[in-house]
């Protein structure tokens, strides 16, 4: 797109892998899945034994080296110390835009992957409805916590 | 009334249980279902050797473990009012206890349901700001009990708010009136608010009762289709009038009859900062909009009686709502001019409609694609299989009209103190949300508005669902990021000022 609000930055390359290795366990799950199936229509039509389950596996395996990336570039994210910025999305492009007075309550969290790629996500609480939790994920722990510290600092003790 | 009755604060009342009635209450409603599920029962056991008396016993069981059910939740459930909380427990296996703080209590509302009504209960709602529904109900008291709980935690609450202050209570009878809908105005409402709907509901619950009753319905089928052949062969175009008189009539009646049950004796007043509206004709509810929990405020105006210069006045609320969408309605039917003053008394700004910018024109040309050629489209190739899918084509001029006149009614600024959205063909809404009630803006682009270089904004706000929001949509792209830059600007302003 021609004019953005704001230049972003792009997520960590570790969370590239976190979403790989994710997208890959689900996958072989369903390959496994597939498999089963195949066994069984083997046994009952005579279809050769793999044909599910290979095509399933080649989507899998198409998805995790070409669509995950670029979903992942997808993301990015900005922070002015009045609002953070989020984009995300392959079809259809969001870029919430959250104002640093307006968060309730913020966490920084980490999942087992995450943690062995060295990147954290950040959830911000709002009172809002839609968008009452906008989660930022795939930055590095100590940038998530910089955030998190200079969001906290500026929260304000009005009621909403 | 608490004149009467001087109440001191200091006073601590043991812990005090729902009113006993509420047991029968809680347990009677279910009884009509269970008597109409025994001819079901029998009729589905026929072959079975379901004995009636057996079928008896079981609903008289199924009754005794609802009493009972009822009683131990009632048995479980006290309520105390100390001086600075009140103090909720309930559950019977799960015990939880939950203490609402005086300051956070906004106010406390009073519903009766019919059944409530004939034996003189009502249910006290202890209004807080935000959290769960069910947070502070007391479901069932006297309505005695309701009265003197109200004046108790309003007078709680004030002396939370202000120590110093001790302003004099206020009953129901001194507040002023601000909006009252008259018998006469509300039957004009009621015609506008004719509903197909309610007809088909009740040709509806006529099958359903046919079903469980068990009635000879193809015999009746008989008798209509012989009647219906006789008038057909004379009298046809007379006949198909006068049915949709009938259901044009039924329709209006329906409509009315929803209106009188729903806004009878409407009435909204204001004290201390707070909105006071009561309706309802079997079910009365009365219900407390607190105006610094007011988030935005909505004119609607509908399609036949918006020309005719009637609109109604809502306001969406954090927490605490009757409604499901969040949203209170102060005046469901009024002039202009007689909710220009609610609009002020509410603390939200003037809506300006001579500052108003429209959207782009691809507004009108996206929904022309997705509201009309696509449909058309499929319409056409369906048609080819299905002849009768073509009669469906006749339906797309309302659409068309709908989408070719989009763009006029979709505006948008940036007032002063808020931002003001107008939307809507069928229904033209007018939305006013001050700058510091925006809580997150969200740009999203579609594949097709990528392609036509347009951008929605979607404003999210406190309380409200996501549907008929104020919205923004189609902006050119340049326009909706340079917008956001702003509102996000004026977002914060309105923060730091209030803070």
């Amino acid at each position: 797109m021609a004019i953005e609000l704001i230049p972003l930055h792009p997520l960590e390359r570790g969370y590239l892998s976190v979403l790989r290795i994710r997208s890959a366990i689900v996958w072989l799950t369903l390959s496994a899945i597939a498999a089963a199936a195949d066994a069984g229509l083997h046994w009952r039509f005579g279809i050769p034994f793999g044909f599910l389950a290979g095509l399933v596996f080649g989507w899998g395996v198409i998805t995790v080296v070409f669509l995950v990336p670029g979903r992942w570039r997808r993301w990015g994210y900005a922070f002015t110390d009045r609002e953070l910025h989020v984009a995300n999305g392959w079809l259809t492009r969001r870029h919430t835009v959250v104002p640093v007075s307006r968060v309730q309550h913020i966490d920084v969290s980490q999942g087992p992957l995450e943690r062995s790629a060295g990147v954290a996500t950040l959830s911000l609480h709002t009172a809002g409805t839609e968008q009452n939790l906008v989660v930022l994920p795939g930055i590095r722990r100590e940038r998530a916590e910089e955030i998190r510290d200079v969001i906290r600092s500026r929260i304000s003790d009005a009621p909403w | 009334m608490s004149e009467a009755h001087p109440q001191p604060a200091e006073e601590v009342l043991p812990p005090r249980r729902l009113d006993p009635r509420t047991v029968l209450i809680r347990a009677l409603p279910g009884l009509p279902s269970a008597i109409l599920a025994v001819p079901v029962v029998l009729a589905a056991s026929r072959g079975g050797g379901l004995t009636l008396a057996l079928a008896l016993m079981i609903l008289a069981l199924l009754m005794g473990v609802a009493l009972i059910s009822a009683w131990l939740s009632w048995r479980m459930f006290t309520y105390q009012v100390l001086p600075d909380q009140v103090v909720i427990s309930r559950g019977i296996i799960h015990r939880s206890r939950r203490s609402i703080p005086a300051q956070r209590i906004q106010d406390v509302s009073i519903k009766q349901g019919v059944l409530a009504r004939l034996i003189g209960l009502a249910e006290v709602r202890i209004e807080t700001g935000g959290g769960e529904k069910d947070e502070g109900r007391l479901d069932s008291v006297s309505l005695a009990e309701a009265h003197r709980l109200r004046e108790l935690l309003r007078g709680m609450s004030r002396a939370a708010a202000a120590p110093a202050t001790a302003t004099p209570l206020s009953g129901d009878a001194d507040e002023p009136i601000l909006f009252r809908l008259r018998f006469g105005r509300l039957l004009y409402f009621g015609l506008f608010r004719f509903s197909l709907l309610w007809i088909a509901a009740i040709l509806g619950a006529g099958q359903y009762l046919d079903q469980v009753l068990d009635l000879d319905w193809d015999r009746w089928v008989q008798v209509w289709d012989g009647a219906r052949q006789e008038l057909v062969s004379r009298l046809s175009l007379v006949f198909a009038l006068g049915a949709a008189g009938v259901a044009i009539g039924l329709g209006l009646m329906a409509g009315i009859i929803r209106t009188i049950l729903q806004y009878y004796g409407f009435r909204l007043s204001l004290a201390d900062g707070r909105f006071r509206y009561s309706r309802g004709l079997l079910t009365r509810s009365e219900v407390v909009v607190a105006r610094r929990q007011i988030q935005l405020g909505l004119v609607e105006w509908g399609l036949l009686s918006g020309a005719l210069g009637w609109c109604a006045f809502k306001v969406q609320t954090l927490g605490g709502s009757d409604h499901v969408s969040g949203r209170q309605e102060l005046a469901p039917f009024a002039r202009p001019s007689e909710v220009q003053p609610l609009i002020a008394l509410a603390g939200l700004p003037v809506f300006d409609r001579s500052g108003l910018r429209p959207v782009s024109a691809w507004h009108t040309r996206i929904a022309l694609i997705g509201f009309v050629a696509i449909p058309a489209s499929v319409l056409v190739v369906a048609a080819i299989w299905f002849p009768l899918a073509g009669l469906l084509l006749f339906t797309l001029p309302l659409p068309l009209v709908v989408a070719l006149l989009r763009r006029r009614h979709h505006r948008y600024a940036l007032a002063e103190t808020s931002l003001q959205v107008s939307r809507g063909v069928l229904k033209r809404r007018e939305w006013t949300v001050p700058y510091g009630n925006i809580q997150s803006v969200t740009l999203r682009r579609g594949p097709l508005q990528r392609r036509m270089g347009v951008t929605s904004l979607r404003i999210d706000t406190a309380g409200g669902s996501g549907l008929n929001g104020p919205h923004i949509h189609d902006l050119v792209h340049r326009d909706a990021t340079e917008l956001v830059r702003r509102l996000a600007e004026r977002v914060e302003a309105a923060r730091s000022s209030a803070s």
